[in-house]
């Protein structure tokens, strides 16, 4: 049976990994991470560098075995049935691996090979996806001589030409100019409305608030949050931050007044960042009637905050 | 796993098929240097040197130059171009294009890619190697060289056999070589001495220190083999000798590539 994602209201999962676990070069890098996803959902994996972002993706398609855990795509193990489960996904890696000995129309048509059984109308596929993905005045040019957005592009292109129904996009933006990322963003949106599955790994903030239905946030190999992205923010972060100046003649009295009540205050630049719930927000105020700050929600820049002060401690 | 199934995997035809296509598509500058590299050989060498050196002593007979390197050519040809390709092709392939991880995202798996290169390198090579026997052809035209012409046809499953297992080798330098400026290693630990201690070029002196080298190199059967065939019409040992060694470095060497460049592709062994 294929288990129901609860936060889909009860749609069928396509991506289902359960108690992963991968150590590279003798150290444990995923220890334990299950997630799922639904057709036409988004999952956000959001995590520091090093949290195990990229080896849970990539044992999710494939490419690395787990020492612990299974993997379901579209209902196939991919363990035992492994080529029916790599049928039905697709994958944009980190890197730019399309093949650069092909055009941009031979990149596509080259994949399509790779894959049983064959593509249905494999040329009006390739056309339409140009088309889709605005790679058409390029189609016959080298991948290599496009800018890094539309390299992308082709990856993301790449990774469905077989129309898969999950997709995995290792860090589809990273590098790109803010255009050129909304571009890649809408390309993916128009995905998820094609019913896909999309898993995708960021560090940008804004870049999975947006585009996430759900958020699972890893750390050191481990989830540890997950949910819609403002229970998330709630849950780690708190559901207010205050700001304090950190050239304020009272900061150092009032730092340790928050750290003696177990606040977990984060300097930034010129700021404290303190995380606060409603009950601390107004203990804090009542103590320091007098202080000049600044209060805001929390946004998911507070949430790499806190978690990178965690660590430390 | 039986890593020898996997070379009739459909996906293994898809690589083939993919360096056939891309190899294809440049054809006008990737035939010049097969085509003009024996050409070369045999003019410099078998036409060139020959007429300096004359005859020389070749199993208890005189034979000229040019006949006795026209099959030596041919072996080294097949040797020297599958390992090239295998090693600095797939190299390139793997390390700076990242085409082999591109494949590797696909229902390409990795043992798909290892015996897609090495069908490619061992296919180009026997390409190569067809492109010599017409160039051998060509010179018989032209009345310098006389050989039994009905054998070359039939040797050509051989040196597949030959291209394929030297296709390993150089797989196998492609798993552990750290740099790209590690690869003049291969080309001293294996071209050279091989490629020497193989009477390609030149019959080898009787030194009783050479002795068992030579009689484990392929080459060395493979183009002594292919000598009393092609010039006296006799099927050899040494034929046999050279399909046996091939055998033998494929069965050494594929399971060990394929374990190598599992933990060099995936970084886990």
């Amino acid at each position: 049976m294929i288990p129901t994602n609860p936060a889909m209201g009860g749609n069928d999962c396509v991506m289902t990994a359960t108690g992963l676990v991968k150590s590279l070069g003798g150290k444990r890098v995923v220890d334990g991470i299950d997630l799922t996803c639904g057709a036409g959902e988004v999952l956000g994996l959001l995590g520091p560098n090093g949290a195990g972002k990229t080896t849970t993706l990539r044992m999710c398609y494939g490419f690395l075995r787990p020492e612990g855990g299974s993997i379901k795509i579209a209902g196939h193990d991919l363990e035992r049935d492994g080529d029916a489960a790599r049928r039905a996904l697709g994958v944009c890696t980190q890197d730019n691996t399309y093949d650069s000995d092909f055009t941009v129309r031979g990149n596509l048509v080259q994949t399509g090979r790779y894959y049983r059984p064959r593509i249905a109308n494999l040329p009006a596929r390739i056309e339409a996806l140009l088309k889709q993905f605005g790679l058409e005045e390029f189609a016959d040019q080298k991948p290599d001589t496009l800018s890094g957005g539309y390299k992308r592009r082709l990856m993301i292109a790449r990774a469905v030409v077989h129309e898969p129904k999950v997709v995995f996009l290792d860090e589809p933006t990273t590098g790109l100019d803010p255009q050129a990322r909304v571009a890649v963003w809408e390309l993916i949106n128009g995905l998820r409305a094609q019913g896909m599955a999309i898993v995708l790994t960021t560090h940008y903030m804004d870049e999975a608030e947006r585009l996430s239905d759900r958020l699972q946030v890893l750390q050191a190999g481990r989830v540890r949050a997950g949910g819609v992205s403002k229970r998330v923010l709630g849950d780690v972060v708190g559901e207010h931050i205050v700001l304090i100046e950190t050239t304020a003649p009272e900061t150092a009295q009032v730092i340790a007044w928050f750290k003696e009540r177990g606040a977990r205050p984060a300097q930034v630049l010129a700021h404290w960042h303190i995380p606060l719930d409603a009950p601390g927000l107004a203990a804090f105020v009542a103590a320091f009637p007098e202080l000049r700050y600044e209060v805001r929600p929390p946004t998911l820049d507070d949430l790499f905050l806190a978690l990178a002060t965690e660590q430390v401690s | 796993m039986n890593p020898y199934l996997p070379a009739f995997a459909w996906q293994s035809r898809a690589i083939l098929g993919r360096h056939i296509r891309v190899h294809l598509r440049n054809w006008h500058t990737a035939t010049v240097p097969p085509v003009c590299e024996p050409l070369i050989m045999l003019l410099a060498f078998g036409i060139g040197l020959g007429r300096q050196i004359g005859s020389i002593e070749w199993g208890g007979g005189q034979l000229d130059y040019l006949h006795y390197l026209a099959p030596g050519i041919l072996a080294y040809t097949t040797f020297m171009s599958s390992f090239f390709q295998s090693l600095f092709g797939a190299y390139v392939r793997m390390h700076f294009q990242k085409s082999w991880e591109g494949q590797l995202t696909t229902q390409v798996r990795l043992e798909h890619v290892v015996w897609g290169e090495a069908l490619w390198a061992a296919t180009l090579a026997t390409a190569y190697a067809v492109v010599v026997c017409v160039m051998l052809v060509v010179f018989g035209a032209a009345g310098w060289l006389t050989l039994h012409w009905a054998w070359l046809p039939v040797v050509i499953p051989l040196l597949f056999l030959m291209a394929l297992a030297f296709s390993a080798v150089g797989l196998w330098f492609t798993s552990l070589l750290p740099s790209i400026d590690h690869m003049s290693l291969p080309f001293f630990l294996v071209i050279l001495p091989i490629g020497f201690a193989s009477s390609t070029y030149f019959p080898l002196p009787d030194l009783p220190y050479l002795e068992p080298i030579v009689q484990l190199n392929p080459l060395h059967h493979l183009a002594e083999g292919l000598r009393q065939l092609l010039l006296h019409n006799e099927p050899t040992w040494h034929l046999a000798a050279a399909a046996g060694l091939c055998l033998g470095v494929l069965a050494l060497l594929i399971p060990l590539d394929m374990r190598l460049l599992r933990r060099r592709v995936f970084g886990d062994a």
